[in-house]
C-alpha cells in the first residue's frame, strides 16, 4: 500500500468514527437519567408547564426521530441554542464568546511545551548518564505525574495575592492579578498593533503575563511527555548505525546533530505533540475552573453541570471533530515526514 | 529440584510436597503465623461486606428469635446438621460437588442460626462446620482433587466466619493494643497513650508495627517463591525466573514498586494507621467524648465534633494545627487538620482506600474487556477486528476527560452512583473509557502470538477456539497488560482525584484527596498550607511509583526495551494533564 492510499484509508476510517463518536454523546444524554425539563423548571413547576417544555424542546418525540434531528443538525452545523445556561442564545455565539480566551491558552501552553520541552529532552539525550541529564530526567518525570489541578492550586497560591511571591508577580510589568480571564480586545482588531503601537502592545504583553500561570499548568504534562520521548529519540538515533557510519565518515558532530539526529529524532515526537490536544482540552476544564478564565472548558463544565443538553452535545461534537481533525493531520504528517509509512 | 527424588515430570504438587514437606511445612507455619495475628482484623475484612442481617438474622428472627427454647431454632439446626452431614456423605462416597454444595448451604443455614441462638450449642456446632471443612480440605488433598480442595476451603472460611461473627479473634496491629489517644497529666506525662508515650511516639510506634509486618509478610512470600523454586518445581529455569532477576536489578523499578507496596499498605491498614477513626474523625465525631487537660490543670472530657471545631486550620496562625503538632485537646496530627478539624492523616489513608479501590476495579474491569477482545479479534481477524477498531477509535477520539466528567454528571443521580458514594459509578466509567487503550497496547503482542505455529496446530487439531485462546494466547499478553495496567493506574488515581477536585466523583463524608486539595485552596498562601499541599504531593509519589513499577515490569518482560530504547513506548505512562 502506498503512503498515500494509506492515508486515504485513515481519511475514510475517521468518518464511521465521527459518527460513532457523535453517537455515543447521544446516547449518553438523551438515554441517561438526565432530565433537562427539571432543570429549565426548577424545583416548583406544575405538570402543565412541564409537558408544554417537554413539547416544544422535542422531548416527547420518539428516540430514533431524536436521534436523527440530533445527527443531522450537527453534521451540517446547526449547533441549536443554550436551553438552560444562556437560553435562547445559540451555541455558535457561545462559542465564539467563550473560544478566544481558550485558544489563547492552548496557543501558550502548546509553544511552552513545545519550546521547553522537546530542547531540554534532546539535550539530555546529547548528554546521556551526565548529571544535567539526570536532574532533566528525573524533573521530567516528577513534573509529568504533577495533576494539573493540584499545580494550578499552587501557582495561584504562589502567585495570587499575600502569596510568598505574590507581590513581585502581581506588580511585574503592568499589574495584573492571577485569577480571572485575560482581555483580548486587541485581537479583534490585529492592525492596531501597527497603527497604535503603544497601547496595543501593552494590551497584548498583560494578555500574556496573565495567561502565563495558566499556560505554564496547562503545558507541563506534555512538557515532561516530549521531554522524556525527545531523550530516548535521540539515544536512539544517536546509537543507531548511519549515525555511527556518518560519525566515522569524518561528518562534522555539528551537522550530524542537525541533520540525522535532530530530523529523525523529531518522528516520534509527531503522535506525542499532536496528542497534546487532547490534553489541553481535558486538562482546559480543570485549569480554566481554577484560573477563572471564561473560556471553553469552563463553558462546557458549567453546561454539563446545569444539564444543558444541547449544548453539552454542540460542544461535544466541536470537541470530537477538533480532536479528529488533528488525528488526521498527525496521520498527513506522518506519511509526509516519515516515508516508510503505509509500506508494511 | 534439589533432592533426587524419583517423581516423575508431571506429577502434582502436592506430591512434590509430600516427598519433600520439610521447607514447605516450615513457610506454610510461618505464614499461618503471619495470618493469626491479623486473623480478626482479615476475618473482619471479609465478613464485612457481606449483608449479615439479611442472610441470618432475619431469618433466625422468624423462626423464633434468640431463645434457645424456641422449638423452631433447633428443629432448624438440627435439620442443616443433618443435611451439612449427609451432603458430605455423599460427596465423600460419589465425589460429586453439587451435594457438597448443599453441604455447605446447610452449614451455612446452621452458622446462620447457631448465631442467632447463641450459647455452647454454637461453639459446637461451628467446631463441626470447621471439621467438616478440614475433612474435606484433607480428602481433597489425599485424592488430588484440586475442586474438593478448593471447595474444603470455601467451607472452612464459611465456618471461621461463622465463628468471627460471634468470637473476636485477637488481631496485633489495632489502636486498642497500642492506643495513641489520651490526656496530658496535670503533673506532666501522659495518660492513655501506650506505654504511657506521647502521643506521637505512640502513634509512630504503631505505624512502624504496621509497615514493619507489612514488609515481613512481602519477604515471607518472597522466601515462599525461593522455596518453591527450589525444592518444588520441576524445571531449573523458566523464562519468568529472568524476568523476575531482571526486576530485582531493576533500581528504577524497584523504587517504583516500592512505593507501590507502601500506598498499598496504607490503604489496605488504614485503620489502624490513622491517629484516629473514620468514624470518629468524619462521620460520626458527636458520638465520641474525648478526654483533655485544660490549662487550669483539670482533666475535662469534650466531643470529637466539638474539639475539631477548636482545632480547624484555617490559615490563621491562631487558628492552624499544621504538620506534626498537637492541637489544644492533646491529640496528634501528622498531617495536621482540615479546615473543619478533621484529623487530615485519617482521611488520607482512608482516601488511599478509595482511591485504589477505584483504580483497582476500573483496571480490573478494563484489563478484562481488553484481553477479551485482544484474543477474539486475534484470533478471528478481519471483521471482528475492523468492529472493534472502529468502536475503540471512536471511544478514543472523544476528549476522556470530558467524557467522563459528562457521564459522572448523567449518572449521579442512579442507585449504582451511591455504592461507596460513586465509587463504583466512577471505577465503572473508567473502566468503560480506558479499555481502548489497554487494548490498542495488547492488540499487537495478540496478533503476534496468533501467527504461531501452535495456535495453527490447535486449530487443526480441533481445539475449541475458546481453549485455544486461553491456553495458548492469553498467558503471553498478560505481562503486557501489567505494565499497562500499572502506568494507567497512576492516570486513574490522578483523574479521580481531578473530578474531586470538581466536586463530581466521590462525594463527602468519603475522603477524596482531590477533595482535601479543594478544602485547602483558599489557604494555600497562609500557615494552613498543608490542606492543598500534603495531597497533591502523595499523589504525585504515588503515580511517579506507580509509572516507575510499570516501566521496571516493561523491561523485565521485554529486555531489549531496556534502558528505554523504544520511543514509542514512553507515552504511555500516566500523565498529569488530564487531570
Amino acid at each position: 500500500m502506498s503512503r498515500w492510499q494509506y492515508f486515504l484509508r485513515r481519511l475514510v476510517l475517521s468518518i464511521p468514527v465521527l459518527i460513532f463518536g457523535t453517537t455515543i454523546t447521544f446516547v449518553i444524554l438523551r438515554m441517561g437519567p438526565l432530565d433537562p425539563v427539571s432543570a429549565i423548571l426548577g424545583p416548583t413547576g406544575s405538570p402543565q408547564a412541564y409537558n408544554e417544555i417537554e413539547r416544544n424542546l422535542g422531548l416527547n418525540q420518539p428516540l430514533w426521530a431524536q436521534y436523527v434531528d440530533f445527527m443531522v443538525d450537527l453534521f451540517t452545523f446547526n449547533l441549536g441554542q443554550s436551553w438552560v445556561l444562556n437560553p435562547d442564545t445559540s451555541a455558535y455565539e457561545l462559542i465564539l464568546i467563550f473560544a478566544p480566551r481558550t485558544i489563547w491558552l492552548g496557543f501558550w501552553s502548546v509553544l511552552i511545551a513545545l519550546f521547553v520541552g522537546i530542547p531540554l529532552g534532546f539535550y539530555a539525550g546529547l548528554n546521556p548518564n551526565s548529571l544535567s541529564d539526570y536532574v532533566a530526567s528525573f524533573g521530567g518525570i516528577v513534573w509529568r505525574a504533577m495533576p494539573n489541578f493540584w499545580l494550578a492550586v499552587i501557582l495561584v497560591g504562589a502567585l495570587g495575592l499575600g502569596g510568598p511571591l505574590g507581590a513581585a508577580w502581581i506588580e511585574l510589568g503592568t499589574r495584573t492579578t492571577v485569577i480571572g480571564p485575560p482581555n483580548l480586545g486587541f485581537l479583534s482588531e490585529p492592525l492596531t498593533l501597527v497603527t497604535d503601537p503603544g497601547s496595543s502592545w501593552e494590551n497584548l504583553l498583560v494578555a500574556i503575563k496573565k495567561i502565563a500561570p495558566a499556560a505554564i499548568v496547562l503545558g507541563s504534562a506534555s512538557m515532561g511527555n516530549e521531554m522524556r520521548i525527545g531523550r530516548t529519540a535521540v539515544l536512539e538515533t544517536i546509537n543507531s548505525n548511519y549515525v555511527e557510519t556518518a560519525r566515522a565518515k569524518g561528518v562534522p558532530r555539528r551537522s550530524i546533530v542537525w541533520k540525522h539526529v535532530f530530523r529523525n529524532a523529531l518522528i516520534p515526537l509527531v503522535p506525542i505533540i499532536t496528542g497534546e490536544a487532547f490534553l489541553l482540552i481535558g486538562g482546559s476544564v480543570i485549569v480554566e475552573t481554577v484560573f477563572g478564565i471564561n473560556g471553553l472548558g469552563y463553558l462546557f463544565f458549567q453546561s454539563i453541570v446545569n444539564s444543558d443538553l444541547p449544548l453539552t452535545g454542540s460542544l461535544m461534537f466541536v470537541f470530537i471533530v477538533l480532536l479528529v481533525s488533528i488525528n488526521i493531520l498527525q496521520d498527513f504528517l506522518y506519511t509526509v515526514i516519515d516515508p516508510r509509512v503505509g509500506y508494511d | 529440584m534439589s533432592d533426587a527424588s524419583p517423581l516423575s515430570e508431571d506429577a502434582p504438587l502436592a506430591e512434590r510436597v509430600r516427598a519433600n514437606p520439610r521447607p514447605g511445612l516450615l513457610w506454610a507455619l510461618g505464614l499461618f503465623a503471619f495470618v493469626a495475628v491479623e486473623f480478626g482484623a482479615l476475618a473482619t475484612a471479609i465478613t464485612g461486606p457481606v449483608p449479615w442481617n439479611v442472610l441470618y438474622e432475619l431469618p433466625a428472627g422468624l423462626v423464633g428469635g434468640a431463645t434457645v427454647t424456641s422449638v423452631a431454632s433447633v428443629v432448624v439446626l438440627v435439620s442443616t446438621i443433618v443435611c451439612g452431614a449427609v451432603g458430605f456423605y455423599v460427596q465423600s462416597k460419589t465425589n460429586t460437588l453439587r451435594a457438597g454444595a448443599a453441604g455447605t448451604l446447610a452449614l451455612l443455614v446452621g452458622v446462620g442460626v447457631a448465631a442467632s441462638i447463641g450459647g455452647v450449642l454454637l461453639y459446637a456446632f461451628v467446631a463441626l462446620g470447621l471439621l467438616a471443612g478440614l475433612g474435606l480440605l484433607a480428602g481433597g488433598y489425599t485424592r488430588d482433587s484440586p475442586r474438593a480442595m478448593v471447595f474444603g476451603v470455601v467451607v472452612l472460611v464459611v465456618g471461621l466466619i461463622g465463628l468471627e461473627s460471634v468470637v473476636s479473634f485477637p488481631t496485633l496491629l489495632t489502636r486498642e493494643l497500642f492506643p495513641n489517644q489520651g490526656h496530658r497529666l496535670p503533673g506532666g506525662g501522659w495518660e492513655g497513650p501506650f506505654l504511657g508515650l506521647s502521643p506521637a511516639l505512640a502513634w509512630a510506634f504503631r505505624v512502624v508495627l504496621v509497615y514493619a509486618y507489612a514488609f515481613g509478610l512481602l519477604w515471607w512470600c518472597w522466601r515462599g517463591y525461593r522455596t518453591f523454586r527450589q525444592h518444588y518445581r520441576y524445571a531449573d529455569w523458566t523464562p519468568r525466573d529472568d524476568m523476575i532477576d531482571r526486576l530485582s536489578g531493576h533500581y528504577w523499578g524497584l523504587f517504583g514498586f516500592l512505593v507501590v507496596f507502601m500506598f498499598v499498605t496504607m490503604a489496605v491498614f488504614a485503620p489502624p494507621l490513622g491517629p484516629t477513626t473514620v468514624e470518629q474523625n468524619i462521620n460520626n465525631p458527636y458520638s465520641y467524648q474525648i478526654e483533655y487537660l485544660t490549662d487550669s490543670g483539670a482533666v475535662e472530657s469534650i466531643t470529637a465534633g466539638d474539639a475539631n471545631i477548636g482545632s480547624s486550620s484555617a490559615g490563621n496562625p491562631d487558628r492552624n494545627v499544621g504538620v506534626m503538632q498537637y492541637d489544644d485537646f492533646g491529640r496528634f496530627h501528622p498531617f495536621g487538620t482540615l479546615v473543619s478539624g478533621k484529623d487530615m492523616f485519617t482521611f488520607m489513608a482512608a482516601g488511599a482506600r478509595v482511591s485504589l479501590f477505584i483504580g483497582l476495579l476500573s483496571i480490573g474491569v478494563a484489563g478484562l474487556i481488553a484481553t477479551g477482545l485482544a484474543l477474539v479479534t486475534a484470533y478471528y481477524k478481519g471483521l471482528a477486528d475492523l468492529i472493534v477498531v472502529i468502536t475503540s477509535d471512536s471511544i478514543q477520539s472523544l476528549p476522556r476527560l470530558l467524557l467522563i466528567i459528562l457521564m459522572s454528571v448523567v449518572f449521579a443521580g442512579t442507585g449504582i452512583a451511591k455504592v461507596y458514594s460513586g465509587g463504583l459509578l466512577l471505577a465503572l466509567i473508567f473502566a468503560a473509557t480506558s479499555w481502548p487503550f489497554l487494548w490498542r497496547a495488547v492488540r499487537g503482542p495478540a496478533f503476534q502470538i496468533a501467527e504461531q505455529e501452535w495456535i495453527d496446530a490447535a486449530r487443526s487439531f480441533g481445539q475449541a477456539p475458546h481453549k485455544t485462546m486461553q491456553k495458548h494466547m492469553a498467558p503471553y499478553i498478560l505481562g503486557y497488560l501489567l505494565v499497562y495496567g500499572s502506568l494507567s493506574l497512576g492516570g486513574i488515581i490522578i483523574a479521580t482525584a481531578a473530578l474531586s477536585f470538581l466536586g463530581l466523583g466521590i462525594q463527602p463524608p468519603t475522603p477524596e484527596w482531590g477533595r482535601a486539595v479543594n478544602l485547602g485552596r483558599s489557604y494555600i498562601a497562609t500557615v494552613s498550607w498543608h490542606i492543598s499541599t500534603i495531597p497533591g504531593i502523595l499523589v504525585v509519589i504515588v503515580v511517579t511509583g506507580f509509572n516507575a513499577f510499570g516501566d521496571g515490569i516493561r523491561d523485565a518482560i521485554d529486555p531489549q526495551s531496556e534502558g528505554g530504547s523504544d520511543a514509542a513506548d514512553e507515552g504511555v505512562a500516566a500523565a498529569g494533564g488530564g487531570g
